[in-house]
């Protein structure tokens, strides 16, 4: 099987340099603190009251795949709004330009890299998250529908960010432009749904779709089988997990982030090829 | 081997080529000379597929690289004014890099690498991180870069622009051999003198205009008729300057102590005439000879744009 050169090469550039395993050992360091300490908290509590409260687990299954979360959407827009910048800088671009790789293989390759990176800090992040079935309570299937979230959560963010950086000529205009569009996402559509959530619930449900916090807020909602739990982003959000996690809204999320995500690479593969008729510049 | 027609592109109002001509035979080491802002790069980008021209044909060994972008890319190596290297590589991991760009897998493409290392010199640098290397070295990994899918055309822009003389030297074998092996090469310099050892044919390009093409024999022969006289005269000065200001041919007429230079418009025969009546006249003739042109000197001409006037070879 032929792998994509630009991914290979990704690869086997970030294996060599220190970052990589750096923001790996980070990120599980501080799953691994959040989640001891919790345990540590739950252990003591028990001690004291002499009962052992099985739901304070799935508080801990709950922090950590917040965790995870939350670091998907800080490290993938970092990871990819310099890959083409990056290239641009280094003066690499024209030269792959000029190779057989098309415009879509050069982005992709760079998907691709940025998302590996991102599954190894899941998978290394795995057995902080597997603590929960020790005491059980949540289900294999539960896990897969979460990595489901992340994954797609991943793809777009790291979508975004490379369309910001095909588009923006600076890396460091590009990181800040890809993290105020995912702020825009998460934080503006949510804003904008609880306003919507006045006029009407269907309407700020319609919001929260293009929202990657949305689907990974119902994923949990209803693990949890309670929405008290997650009540605080019902109640910025305006939204509902009942009515989130009913009939398809998960699944009609999930295929229109990747669609939006496709779209920003449409678009980034589109600025990245030279024989295109530009009409601005950045 | 490289034809292109009528080649057109603006940058906003500003026409950067309008209507450029350029013919590359097969096998020709084709220097492509002009001032900045020439269009000398435009026309090195569009050729190599990274821009899009407003109008004109470009055909690449009979294929139109408009309508068939990807094969014409198959058939061009480019190496241009810049490394553009990756840091963290070493060199045979940037050549098996740019193999399977090329579409250049496995045992093959590190047979191909390592050769052209070896043509390049780098044989022994295999190991050697690509940040590491020196300049010259840069630019000779580029080269092999260039020629990793096997081009015909080798397109390169400004190639030894910031090279010590030694490596620039060196450069011009690898250039060489490359001729030898039958690859059609475009290089763009500004180094004249350089082009002028290696190159073929010429093309002199000018506000986004060919100005003169053709081998770079025939161009110094042209420009050798518009270049001075130079008559050493040791007696009767004034007699040879009497004569000349009376011959038909003569258009100017400068001294540089005992040299009379003249600006002559006649042919070799009408050269020989004018020795034979200033010996005639009495006239003691110490050296007569046209001044050869040089590359500089065509280039210089072109673009003073004055006609008639003959600029005097620095050499």
């Amino acid at each position: 099987m032929k792998i994509n050169p630009i991914y290979w090469q990704e690869v086997r550039v970030s294996s060599r340099s220190f970052r990589l395993p750096l923001i790996v050992f980070l990120c599980d360091t501080i799953m691994a603190l959040a989640a001891l300490l919790n345990m540590y908290s739950m252990v003591t509590q028990a001690k004291a009251t002499a009962e052992i409260q099985y739901a304070s687990f799935l508080n801990l299954y709950v922090l950590v795949a917040c965790i995870e979360f939350v670091m998907i959407l800080l490290i993938v827009p970092a990871l990819t709004s310099g890959s083409i910048s990056g290239e641009r800088e280094r003066q690499t671009l024209n030269l792959l330009l000029t190779t057989r790789m098309t415009p879509a293989d050069i982005v992709v390759g760079k998907l691709m890299a940025s998302l590996s990176t991102m599954i190894l800090l899941i998978v290394s992040g795995f057995p902080v998250l597997a603590l929960v079935f020790i005491y059980g309570g949540v289900t294999v299937k539960d896990i897969v529908l979460l990595l489901l979230t992340f994954v797609s959560t991943a793809v777009l963010s790291g979508s975004v960010g490379i369309c910001c950086s095909s588009v923006f000529k600076k890396s460091t205009i590009a990181t800040v432009v890809s993290y105020c569009v995912m702020a825009a996402l998460v934080l503006g559509t949510a804003a904008a749904a609880r306003a919507a959530a006045a006029s009407g619930p269907s309407f700020s449900d319609w919001l929260l779709l293009v929202n990657p916090a949305a689907p990974f807020g119902a994923v949990m909602g209803k693990q949890m089988g309670s929405a008290r739990r997650l009540s605080v982003f019902e109640t910025w959000t305006g939204g509902s997990f009942q009515r989130l996690t009913a009939g398809g809204w998960l699944w009609l999320s999930l295929v229109v982030q990747l669609l939006l995500a496709g779209v920003c690479l449409y678009t980034a593969i589109s600025q990245v090829n030279p024989r295109r008729k530009r009409r601005w510049k950045y | 081997m490289l034809k292109v027609e009528g080649l057109k592109k603006m940058y906003g109002r500003m026409a950067a080529l309008d209507g450029l001509c350029m013919h590359v035979k097969k096998g020709a080491l084709y220097g492509f000379v002009g001032p900045n802002g020439a269009g000398k790069t435009t026309t090195i980008k569009i050729l190599t597929g990274l821009l899009l021209p407003d109008g004109g044909t470009v055909i690449v060994d009979g294929l139109d690289a408009m309508k068939d972008p990807g094969k014409v890319m198959e058939k061009i190596g480019y190496v241009p004014d810049f490394f553009g290297v990756y840091d963290n590589l070493k060199v045979w991991e940037y050549m098996e890099l740019f193999s399977a760009c090329g579409g250049l897998y496995g045992l093959n493409a590190r047979k191909r690498s390592r050769d052209l290392l070896e043509q390049v010199g780098l044989g022994e640098k295999t190991e050697y991180y690509v940040d590491g290397l020196s300049r010259g070295m840069k630019q000779r990994l580029c080269l092999a870069r260039a020629l990793i899918h096997n081009p015909p055309i080798l397109v390169m822009d400004e190639p030894t622009s910031g090279l010590d003389p030694g490596t620039r030297y060196e450069f011009k074998e690898i250039l060489k051999d490359l001729r030898e092996q039958g690859k059609t090469v475009v290089i763009s310099s500004h180094i004249l003198s350089e082009l002028s050892e290696v190159c073929t044919d010429i093309g002199i390009v000018e506000q986004g205009k060919m100005v003169v093409e053709g081998s770079i024999d025939d161009i110094l022969n042209q420009i050798n008729v518009r270049s001075p006289l130079l008559i050493t005269v040791c007696r009767n000065k004034e007699q040879a300057l009497n004569l000349l200001r009376a011959h038909p041919y003569v258009e100017t007429i400068a001294i540089r102590q005992n040299d009379i230079m003249v600006g002559f418009t006649g042919e070799q025969e009408d050269e020989a005439m004018l020795l034979k009546q200033l010996i005639e006249a009495g006239v003691l003739v110490g050296g007569f000879v046209r001044e050869r042109g040089n590359l500089e000197s065509v280039f210089l001409q072109i673009i003073n744009h004055e006609e008639g006037m003959v600029l005097i070879s620095e050499n």
